[in-house]
């Protein structure tokens, strides 16, 4: 799903590496940022989300690579010359300062009109749901109010790039859910280029046009939620994506080259894998993939462990060691199943092997 | 814990833990003692009732297992004998009329308050020692904070050698202020000082005589303070500069925010707080200068602070109880402008 607005490209990271002492915080980084995407950086912790960020709006500068904003190279160039604005985790507001001056403050050295200054805070805090917060100081906010009011002082200068680093993460559920909402309309309002990072694998596919999944510095693998989730490039990708998350299946390949051996019993597969006979493969399915089949056409079987009800649907887990399939079933059918019973497991042949 | 240990006694009943009846039965015997007995036996028999009070609390926390207080006991009964003990005896001088190389005590009232406030504060003596410590505590506190709020500021930033340079930069706090008075009138010593040599050696003449002239005197003492202790203001505000979060100053250079507004916006509202503090310690300690007067000038060429007038009159002239009244009213001075200042300070934080 492509942005209308993507032409030329808003951020450009070339081969950018950052070490902390010894630990290399990003290693050759490299990727590009379409003219007003949504781009989501996603990964575990420590993954360089956060320090790419930095590099992006210019608290950091990287030892190696090059950083480019629409087509201009901004590597070595001070943070104010760059037009980024970037929300913090921690929110950052300004603890002495009501929520009026938090927003005003960005545009006050702007040298903007005090009139304008006053209807741009106002507008802003009425679009964030703050107006009757404006006179109150940070910390006597919720957490929601807080993260509104970080937003709002980032939105209140227009800024043509947007980065958001894990903005959502204090936040509780459905408060996330709220704003999960708000941001991707926010998005569509004022067009602007946002780069979002994020650990929280449904905030990515929710709200990413585009995800890089970064592994130590790098970007493991970009593309779209649905070529993500489809196809994803190797067992990292497929086991950060998805959830539940996808079965990972130690399997061997028999001679004919089709059919896998696994722990659970053996099957078929519709295509032939590039592995010899006799090599180990990890094999990647879906629990949506699986279902419960008849016993003479399942491939495989194995016995529930683990009931998950999440109301209309139950994560079934099944099998007795470390290595287990969970699968995924509507509740009308999970509420048949006991624990202990042996299922049998039909695949869906489309599933992708590694 | 049993039962029986949690109960208080009874008022009446005769026990070592009834601190109740202690206090009562403590204070109407020292009472007594006074009233009947000369003033050197009563002094003993209400010494002994404070300490028999003293026991009974002693006793009452053990059998109660009131171990915290138990074991701040040593730590208060020490502030008491060396400190709040001293003060109340001192304040009880100031009403009789006593000198300490005489033996004849005899009760006055407020007479010494009177005559300090009548007629010796229109003496030019103690109303020039007065108006002398008002500059002091002017120029010592205001170069303090200044000296001391810019070395905060460099000591907040990362630089090489900055740990060995702290050290430095905190010794003279922690200097005897006999050591940092010897060392100054080498100093300055008109003919092997160190001063004077380097004004000989660079404006020529014969030798500097810093100590000459009120101004020079007065700016000695001043420098020799603001020297020892500017590191304490430094040592408050850097506390201060330290505590204020570094992602403010991150969003802040997102938010392409000035250094000076930055300063005023995120970095002072930090260390607004122990800024007062500093300015408080400092005008208290700077009302009772003495010391580095006493080792500089020896209050000459008009350099006598009130403190120093005191020392005077209590120790030299063997005044005891007019010293005392005097300092009973300094003490009122800097209560009235200590609070002047917390006022101020809460008013100021409230505003904002």
């Amino acid at each position: 799903m492509p942005s209308p607005h993507s032409s030329g490209s808003a951020v450009n990271l070339e081969g950018v590496s950052k070490a902390y002492g010894r630990i290399k915080a990003r290693n050759g980084l490299t990727f590009n940022v379409g003219e007003g995407q949504f781009f989501v950086l996603f990964g575990p912790s420590s993954v360089g989300k956060t320090t790419t960020l930095r590099t992006i709006s210019g608290l950091v500068i990287p030892d190696e690579g090059r950083v480019a904003l629409h087509g201009l190279d901004v590597t070595r160039a001070p943070i104010n010359s760059r037009g980024v604005s970037m929300v913090f985790q921690s929110f950052a507001l300004y603890p002495h300062l009501t929520v009026y001056e938090n927003f005003a403050y960005p545009l006050r050295e702007a040298k903007i009109a005090r009139p304008e200054i006053d209807k741009r805070v106002k507008e802003t805090a009425e679009m964030l749901r703050l107006a009757h917060r404006l006179d109150r100081k940070p910390n006597t906010l919720s957490g929601g109010e807080q993260q509104r009011v970080a937003l709002g002082r980032s939105l209140i200068r227009r800024p043509q790039i947007l980065l958001l680093d894990e903005p959502l993460t204090n936040l509780d559920a459905k408060l996330r859910h709220d704003m999960r909402a708000e941001l991707k309309r926010l998005h569509r309002q004022f067009g602007m280029t946002i780069i979002y990072a994020t650990p929280d694998e449904l905030e990515a596919l929710s709200m990413g046009e585009e995800i890089a999944v970064m592994r130590d510095g790098r970007v493991a693998q970009k593309g779209t939620p649905d070529e993500l989730y489809e196809a994803p490039a190797d067992v990292y990708v497929a086991s950060k994506i998805g959830a539940p998350h996808m079965n990972l299946i130690e399997a061997t390949v028999t001679e004919n080259g089709n059919v896998l051996k696994t722990g659970f019993g053996s099957f078929d597969l519709d295509r032939k894998v590039a592995a010899r006979a006799g090599d180990k493969v990890v094999m990647g399915v879906r629990p949506s993939d699986l279902e419960i089949a008849p016993t003479k056409s399942a491939d495989l079987s194995a016995s529930v462990q683990l009931l998950e009800p999440l109301g209309d649907v139950t994560i079934v887990s099944l099998g007795e060691k470390a290595d287990n399939l969970r699968i995924l079933l509507p509740e009308s059918r999970a509420s048949e199943i006991k624990l202990g019973d042996k299922l049998p497991i039909k695949v869906d042949a489309r599933t992708p092997t590694a | 814990m049993s039962p029986v240990d949690e109960q208080q006694p009874q008022f009446g009943t005769l026990a070592p833990d009834n601190w109740k009846l202690a206090i009562v039965v403590g204070l109407a015997v020292s009472a007594l003692a006074i009233l009947s007995l000369p003033v050197k036996d009563s002094f003993w028999v209400t010494g002994a009732m404070v300490a028999m009070v003293a026991a009974a609390f002693v006793v009452n926390a053990y059998r109660r297992h009131y171990y915290g207080g138990l074991l701040v006991s040593p730590a208060i009964a020490v502030l008491f004998v060396m400190n709040i003990f001293p003060l109340l005896w001192s304040l009880g001088l100031s009403f009789f009329a006593y000198q300490s190389n005489q033996q004849n005590i005899r009760f006055i009232g407020l007479h010494n308050y009177e005559q300090l406030l009548t007629n010796d504060l229109k003496a030019p003596e103690l109303w020039g020692n007065l108006t002398n410590t008002a500059m002091f505590v002017v120029l010592t506190v205001t170069a303090q904070m200044i000296v001391g709020f810019l070395l905060a500021v460099l000591f907040a930033k990362q630089f090489p050698l900055r740990r060995y340079l702290l050290i430095l930069v905190l010794t003279p706090m922690m200097l005897s202020v006999v050591a940092v008075g010897v060392f100054f009138s080498y100093y300055y010593d008109p003919t092997f000082g160190l001063l004077s040599q380097a004004i000989k050696a660079w404006a020529g003449g014969e030798q500097f005589i810093l100590m000459s002239n009120k101004a020079g005197a007065v700016a000695g003492i001043v420098f020799a303070d603001a020297w020892m202790w500017s590191p304490f203001v430094m040592l408050l505000v850097l506390a201060g500069l330290v505590s204020v979060p570094k992602y403010l100053y991150e969003a802040a250079a997102i938010d392409r925010v000035s250094s000076w507004r930055r300063f005023w916006s995120i970095t002072f509202p930090y260390i607004r707080g122990l800024l007062m503090l500093a300015l408080l310690f400092r005008t208290i300690e700077a009302f009772k200068l003495a010391d580095l007067v006493i080792l500089l000038t020896k209050g000459a060429n008009d350099t006598m602070t009130i403190s120093y007038h005191v020392i005077r009159i209590a120790n030299e002239q063997n005044k005891t109880s007019e010293g005392a009244a005097l300092s009973y009213l300094l003490l009122f001075v800097v209560i009235v402008l200590t609070n002047l200042y917390l006022y101020i300070a809460n008013r100021r934080a409230r505003g904002n």
